[in-house]
């Protein structure tokens, strides 16, 4: 439809209707979600239709709101990292990464993190960059019927989170990085491990994209469809794999490296058409450029300590703390008061799962953050869906959604 | 502020980190630092007792002493020139620190202090290193029975005498000594002496450490997940600054809040215990006879009896104003019966007084919390006592009464009289006295439970806060008595507290000036994000 006609009172004006090419019909307004297998997490789409096509759309986020900003700041800046895991469960690794640097930079210790730290991090950060895509792609082709390549997805992602289960003891909500570094060290045969899964990852993605990139009715549905100009994407302020596939050339990791990116070597992927295709195939890029990284980081990551040895901010062994006045009180304090952060503020973002994440904390020198906010990508890319779909059929919906890739905890947060 | 005398109104102007400080000749150092706002850490100096410099925690470089001063009791001169932040300083406080803790106890997860702790706060700010210990710690009693509200943890203990200068220079009386030397050394009862006084439970809140704890509140609750309301004490009329320490709708703790002009830092024991009668014999739902009622039920029962009565004969009927109410009560209960239902016959209620309890410290002999407020609110410094009425009661002379509050000191017999009444209408919060004899029952928040004012008894008018939410269907008083004005047909309409008091203004000689301001309201925060303990 090349142009939306205009309404009066909910009814098309009759001088524009084309009588050759539609019947007339009356508007219906109908509700997509909050609860509908198609919309991710729960959202709601207030849709008026003119038969298939969706005239105008109402996109209502906020079912899924768990009060992240409000709760952070009755908590200690250490309690907050669960609440992280819960905003995109999909890779909440990356999350717990951009919320320690945010509160890191407010202490001053961006540059004493050890190396080896900043090592696991971006390892840690680009499996969760994987199951992430893994999850997105899989899904996606489910809803598109293809349900094969949503099994063969998910069950390399079941690979990554048991790795992931053995490195932090949780398989989804993993709390695994501290303030100035992680909690425990990479486990003895992580190394062999994941190269191991990374090669079988490799050949499951070869799988699906044999499946699926001349797969006809794939791509009828994903081709031309919700195609996004640069200029408009920059305007809605997307990020990530969205904003790529508009052919906009902007990877956090790349324009604004942080931890080891720099001394890593990967592509940044990029579309031209800015359809569902587009964004299918950047992700798909991604996952073997991070795939590659991860070959990379684990060949180049140095021995050493895994936490800033710094005892305002790092908590003490377990046996000391048990054993001496001195270590029981650091650990108490560290608990019950929480890291004391100097006033200030701060802002940092990291390339997430969907885009570039952001973590803006004001400290007003107690042991919790006095403001807390999250630049969530989902929340921001979720925007541009009433645009999207408008004059696409409902059944094309699905796969502008899916491929936006809204995650209820992050975009509701 | 300044706790040192002022021998004149001369001053001094010394230089603490560059900074210059004028103060009053004869100020500390140390309270020469708070003033610029530099804390220096210190474990026996206390602003409101003597200066010992026994913990050496405070010392500072002054210039042209040969070693550091301690800064509590070094005495701030002209041109003096001090600092705290230097490399000497600032290394001997971890050094003293690792002193004090060579024989401290791993005792944290088990001490109530935990969490409000000195030592904790000073060891993570100001040291953070591990120990260097590696022979076992002198072993001390840990379960002493110092006296009937305190227990005395000889291990925990860091011999800085706070307590022992509390019971002389607070309770003016010597309980607590020290005996043993060295790393023997250890606090204990004087001899023939046993640590009860009035006010002996100040020394388990001046305690920079767990040694000392009070019976009334140990292995209780956790400090550090308390909330902290500020309010007043209504334990008798001194109306001495307290913090509410509560959680889950229940008050675990009172403690002294400072105020230069009321109670500086302390309170005295009974007034810690006053919030135990918050959970007994509570009344939670209005009664009509004795039975449950709905709340529309009662009041339109409670306001036909009164109006009925009222109609008969408006000298008849007596109001009683309570003092451990507040001024808002009592003044939303005084336009009603006065304005609306002209009825002039009006007592006051209360507890009566216990002239043995008064002291020159903070005791007073009056056990009501507001019977200064009641009277100015009430506009008659002779107003009635419990006695006169108890006497119009005898003789008849009284048809119908409308009380606040459930202290009422009557006889036996008219006390009998009133449960005869034809209306008996009681505004209280506990089931007890006269509100146990009520022909209508109505349920009131208890003190800590609403926002108010109380005037204590040198005419300060202090604030309390809603520390949380009142048991059941009980309401403010001030809002019973709205309602019962509006189901009377009467135009009272208040919607808050703040209004009664807006109106109270100029109306109510005492509540001018500063005392006229409702002042912010202050929600219930967590202790250990409050800053203000330990």
């Amino acid at each position: 439809m090349a142009e939306i006609k205009k309404l009066v009172l909910g009814r098309k004006i009759v001088e524009d209707l084309d009588e050759d090419q539609e019947l007339p019909s009356e508007l219906m307004t109908v509700n997509m979600g909050p609860s509908h297998p198609a919309m991710h997490g729960t959202v709601r789409i207030v849709l008026t239709v003119d038969g298939e096509r969706v005239v105008e759309s109402d996109v209502q986020p906020g079912f899924l709101h768990r009060c992240f900003e409000k709760e952070s700041e009755y908590a200690t800046y250490t309690q907050i990292f669960p609440y992280t895991d819960r905003l995109n469960y999909i890779s909440p690794m990356i999350n717990n990464v951009g919320y320690a640097m945010a509160v890191e930079k407010l202490l001053g210790l961006t540059d004493a993190v050890p190396v080896r730290a900043q090592y696991i991090r971006v390892i840690v950060s680009e499996i969760s960059r994987i199951t992430d895509h893994l999850t997105c792609v899989g899904a996606s082709a489910m809803e598109l019927g293809a349900f094969t390549p949503f099994l063969y997805f998910l069950k390399a992602r079941e690979w990554l989170f048991e790795l992931l289960e053995e490195l932090s003891g949780a398989r989804l909500t993993y709390s695994y990085v501290r303030i100035g570094g992680v909690v425990s060290d990479l486990t003895p045969d992580f190394h062999e491990r994941l190269i191991d899964l990374l090669d079988k990852i490799d050949g499951v993605m070869l799988e699906v994209e044999a499946l699926l990139n001349n797969n006809r009715i794939f791509r009828d549905r994903m081709e031309g469809v919700g195609p996004f100009s640069a200029e408009d994407a920059i305007a809605f302020g997307l990020s990530g794999p969205v904003l790529r596939a508009c052919g906009v050339d902007y990877d956090v990791r790349k324009d604004n490296p942080y931890l080891v990116y720099d001394r890593l070597e990967f592509d940044v992927p990029v579309g031209s058409a800015g359809d569902c295709l587009d964004r299918y195939l950047v992700r798909l890029e991604e996952m073997r450029q991070s795939s590659k990284m991860l070959r990379q980081c684990m060949r180049d990551i140095p021995a050493g300590p895994v936490i800033v040895d710094d005892p305002r901010v790092a908590m003490p062994p377990k046996k000391e703390a048990y054993n001496t006045i001195e270590a029981m009180i650091r650990h108490f304090k560290h608990i019950v008061d929480g890291i004391r952060v100097p006033p200030g503020e701060a802002y940092t973002w990291v390339e997430g799962g969907n885009g570039e994440l952001g973590f803006f904390i004001v400290s007003d020198g107690t042991g919790r953050p006095w403001k807390c906010y999250c630049r969530s990508p989902s929340l921001i890319n979720t925007q541009s869906v009433s645009k999207t779909i408008q004059g696409h059929l409902i059944s094309d919906i699905v796969p502008i959604f899916g491929m936006i890739n809204m995650i209820g905890g992050e975009c509701d947060k | 502020m300044s706790e040192q005398p002022q021998a004149s109104p001369q001053t001094v102007t010394l230089t603490i980190d560059g900074r210059q400080v004028t103060v009053p000749k004869g100020t500390s150092v140390i309270e020469a630092a708070k003033q610029v706002g530099i804390e220096v850490s210190a474990f026996c100096y206390h602003p409101g007792l003597t200066v010992v410099a026994v913990c050496r925690q405070c010392l500072v470089k002054i210039d042209g002493q040969p070693k550091l001063q301690p800064s509590c009791q070094a005495v701030c001169a002209d041109g003096m020139v001090v600092h705290t932040a230097d490399d000497w300083s600032r290394g001997a406080r971890p050094q003293m620190l690792e002193f004090t803790l060579v024989n401290h106890p791993i005792d944290c997860p088990i001490c109530d202090k935990a969490g409000e702790c000195t030592l904790q706060q000073l060891y993570f700010e100001h040291d953070n290193a591990a120990s260097r210990m590696d022979v076992p710690k002198v072993r001390k009693p840990k379960v002493v029975d110092l006296g009937p509200h305190i227990v005395l943890d000889a291990e925990r203990c860091i011999l800085c005498t706070r307590c022992i200068r509390v019971c002389d220079e607070v309770a003016g009386q010597h309980q607590l000594e020290m005996k043993n030397r060295g790393d023997h050394e250890e606090i204990a009862t004087a001899p023939g002496a046993e640590l009860d006084n009035a006010y002996s439970i100040n020394t388990v809140d001046v305690c920079p450490v767990g040694a000392l704890t009070s019976k009334d509140f140990r292995f209780t609750m956790r400090a550090w997940e308390l909330m902290t309301t500020p309010s007043i004490c209504t334990g008798c009329a001194t109306g001495c600054n307290i913090e509410i320490h509560h959680k889950n709708e229940r008050v675990w703790r009172l403690v002294p809040r400072f105020n230069a002009e009321v109670n500086r830092h302390w309170m005295c024991d009974e007034g810690r215990f006053t919030y135990h009668k918050l959970r007994t014999r509570r009344m939670v739902a209005p009664a009509i006879d004795g039975l449950p009622a709905r709340w529309d039920e009662a009041i339109g029962h409670a306001a036909r009896l009164m109006a009925a009565a009222i109609q008969k004969s408006p000298a008849g009927v007596g109001v009683v104003f309570s003092p451990q109410h507040t001024n808002e009560d009592n003044y939303a209960l005084v336009r009603l019966a006065r304005e609306m239902w002209g009825v002039t016959r009006f007592y006051v209620g209360g507890k009566g007084p216990v002239p043995e309890r008064a002291d020159k410290i903070l005791r007073d002999a009056d056990i009501n919390p507001n019977r200064r407020g009641v009277k100015a609110v009430v506009g008659d410094a002779t107003i009635a006592g419990a006695q006169v009425l108890g006497e119009d009661l005898s003789q008849g002379e009284i048809s119908a009464l409308l009380v606040l509050g459930h202290d009422l000191e009557l006889g036996p017999e008219p006390m009998e009289r009133a449960a005869m009444l034809e209306a008996l209408v009681v505004i209280a919060d506990s089931e007890e006295g006269i509100a146990a004899r009520a022909r209508v029952a109505l349920p009131s928040a208890a003190w800590a439970e609403v926002a108010g004012t109380m005037t204590n008894r040198q005419g300060l008018v202090q604030r309390l806060h809603q520390a949380f939410a009142p048991p059941g269907q009980a309401l403010p008083a001030w809002e019973i008595i709205t309602r019962l004005g509006q189901a009377s047909g009467a135009a009272l309409g208040y919607g808050h507290v703040r209004q009664v008091f807006e109106e109270m203004v100029g109306k109510v000689g005492e509540l001018s000036g500063q005392a006229a301001r409702w002042g912010r309201e202050t929600r219930p925060i967590q202790l250990r994000f409050a800053n203000s303990r330990g």
